[in-house]
């Protein structure tokens, strides 16, 4: 390693994190000489602090599980539903999506958070609302995706393989799953995203566990470090999924690299 | 974040066939294609109607759309409806016009002039754009109360950061190919910077503001939930919270349509504005 390479990736790192760190010390900083009142802004080390002190106790992990598992729930169903409906609509039955596709646009306008109250007023407060809810929102991106992906298939592609006597099975694994599977990896990452994004609210307005709820209770109770520490854990969960969906493209999607080359 | 809710208009623009020799022919069925879209939803409101009567639905908590609309009329009628609508669009303009204010001129003003300090901020802006603004609603509420200024400073907050990561992405990516052949035109600093780098950056600028505009639209429902006394989301809400079931499904229906009209005029305002932009096609 030479020191020009060194200096590079000393660089390379300084602007990928300076920024960040120099905001976290400010914030700090802010907090210890008093220039942002303690009553409304609690600083890092109080986060930490009291993030250890969940982590101990273990709250923290219980409220974070259940959140988890509300958003996989319905971000699982909503793929078993979605993706199906959007190949099928994508590929085999054109005038079909013609005549629906106006429909799901129509409805995927819905905004998420007023229909909230007509979700609870169908399907009550409990565990499954939520899930519904979450189910809901993920759907759009997902269906969107898939079938904006198979329609992007090259169709020359298509000929080729059938010219050679593959049947349909085959045609859908080896050929139109695989090119469009950069689509559906970004359709997934959305919705995942989304089904995070929304399980806050969802949570706030009627649970009693969970993530939502944690921060919406230390809000009423005046328990400040409590609702830095619930919004930063859930700011890092958000960005941990996405970057765990970017990683995941990666390591499947490999045959996509050799294409752009 | 800002794709929930909306799905492309692309879903329902398949090929159309290319039948229909002569004029009258052609005329019947590009009439028969537009309206073939409205299929769709004619039907499902069709169906939304005559569900309870076949007894698939219970009308109490899914009430037929004649219901609904007889609500609607009667709240058109004494204009408590268009209040709800004009002190909604009221905050989403005052919020939408103030990050537009804020976030454009300061995205082109350090994208533009201090390219290093822009590479240095970028990671913390993305970062503080992927903060899920649910979650600082508490915050909100405890730094601003529950009055109009917290309603403001969500929906300022929410669209702030896709108009300005967009905008210094635009600036950032300008083609250096064009910024070169326009300096070897000897064209002036002042001058590529308005003739160049500002027509080339307002694609991206105005995704940046279609995103914003979307999500502003989204988080204003859900203050308005919160905490309010006027705006279709504090219709819904209150509906729901005296169990006034067609009432819901009137706020919820506005919401949407509102939505929509309010992305529809944006597009309109994106095409008159971007006429010299390509059109790029997916498929």
């Amino acid at each position: 390693m030479t020191i020009d390479s060194l200096y590079q990736t000393f660089g390379n790192i300084f602007y990928r994190f300076g920024a960040i760190v120099l905001f976290i010390l400010v914030w700090q900083l802010a907090c210890s000489t008093g220039l942002a009142p303690e009553t409304f802004v609690a600083s890092p080390m109080v986060i930490i602090k009291t993030l250890y002190q969940y982590a101990l106790d273990g709250s923290l992990y219980k409220n974070t599980i259940i959140s988890l598992s509300r958003a996989f729930y319905g971000f699982i169903l909503a793929v078993v539903v979605a993706v199906p409906l959007g190949f099928m609509l994508g590929g085999w039955f054109k005038s079909f999506e013609r005549i629906i596709g106006p429909l799901l646009t129509f409805l995927g306008q819905f905004n998420p958070f007023a229909l909230f109250s007509v979700f609870l007023l169908l399907f009550g407060i409990g565990e499954f609302s939520k899930v519904a809810m979450i189910f809901w929102v993920s759907i759009w991106p997902l269906l969107y995706n898939a079938s904006l992906g198979v329609k992007t298939v090259d169709p020359g592609l298509i000929k080729l393989a059938r010219s050679m006597g593959m049947g349909r099975i085959k045609l859908l694994t080896k050929i139109v799953i695989p090119s469009s599977a950069s689509f559906l990896f970004s359709g997934l990452r959305l919705a995942a995203g989304t089904a995070f994004f929304m399980l806050i609210p969802a949570e706030m307005m009627g649970a009693s566990r969970g993530l939502g709820w944690l921060i919406i209770n230390a809000q009423v109770n005046y328990q400040i470090p409590k609702l830095y520490t619930g919004t930063l854990v859930i700011v890092v969960l958000g960005i941990v999924i996405d970057y765990f969906f970017r990683f995941l493209e990666k390591k499947v999607v490999i045959w996509k690299e050799a294409q752009n080359l | 974040m800002a794709e929930i809710g909306t799905v492309g208009p692309t879903i329902g623009g398949a090929l159309t066939p290319q039948i229909g020799s002569n004029k009258a022919d052609a005329a019947v069925l590009s009439f028969n294609q537009r309206v073939m879209s409205w299929y769709g939803i004619i039907a499902f409101l069709l169906l939304w109607q005559i569900a309870p009567y076949l007894g698939l639905t219970d009308g109490r908590f899914i009430p037929p759309l004649s219901e609904i609309v007889a609500d609607a009329g009667k709240l058109i009628a004494n204009g408590e409806f268009f209040v709800h609508v004009a002190s909604s669009c009221q905050r989403v303009l005052i919020g939408l016009f103030l990050a537009v204010v804020a976030a454009i001129p300061f995205g082109i003003l350090l994208s533009g002039f201090f390219p290093r300090l822009t590479r240095f901020l970028n990671p913390l802006l993305i970062i503080l754009g992927n903060i899920n603004p649910f979650a600082l609603f508490p915050l909100f509420i405890l730094l601003f109360g529950v009055g109009e200024m917290a309603k403001l400073a969500i929906i300022f907050w929410s669209s702030l950061f896709p108009i300005l990561n967009f905008t210094i992405y635009g600036v950032m990516h300008v083609d250096p190919i064009l910024i070169k052949a326009a300096r070897s035109m000897g064209a002036g600093k002042a001058n590529i910077f308005w003739k160049v780098v500002i027509p080339a950056a307002l694609p991206s600028i105005f995704t940046g503001f279609k995103m914003g505009a979307t999500v502003a639209f989204l988080f204003l429902i859900a203050a308005e939930m919160l905490s309010a006394n006027a705006g279709l989301g504090y219709l819904v809400h209150n509906a729901s919270l005296n169990n006034y079931i067609p009432r819901i499904y009137v706020g919820v229906l506005g919401i949407a349509i509102l939505g929509m009209g309010f992305t529809m005029l944006i597009n309109q305002v994106e095409k008159l504005l971007l006429s010299y932009k390509d059109e790029v096609k997916v498929t």
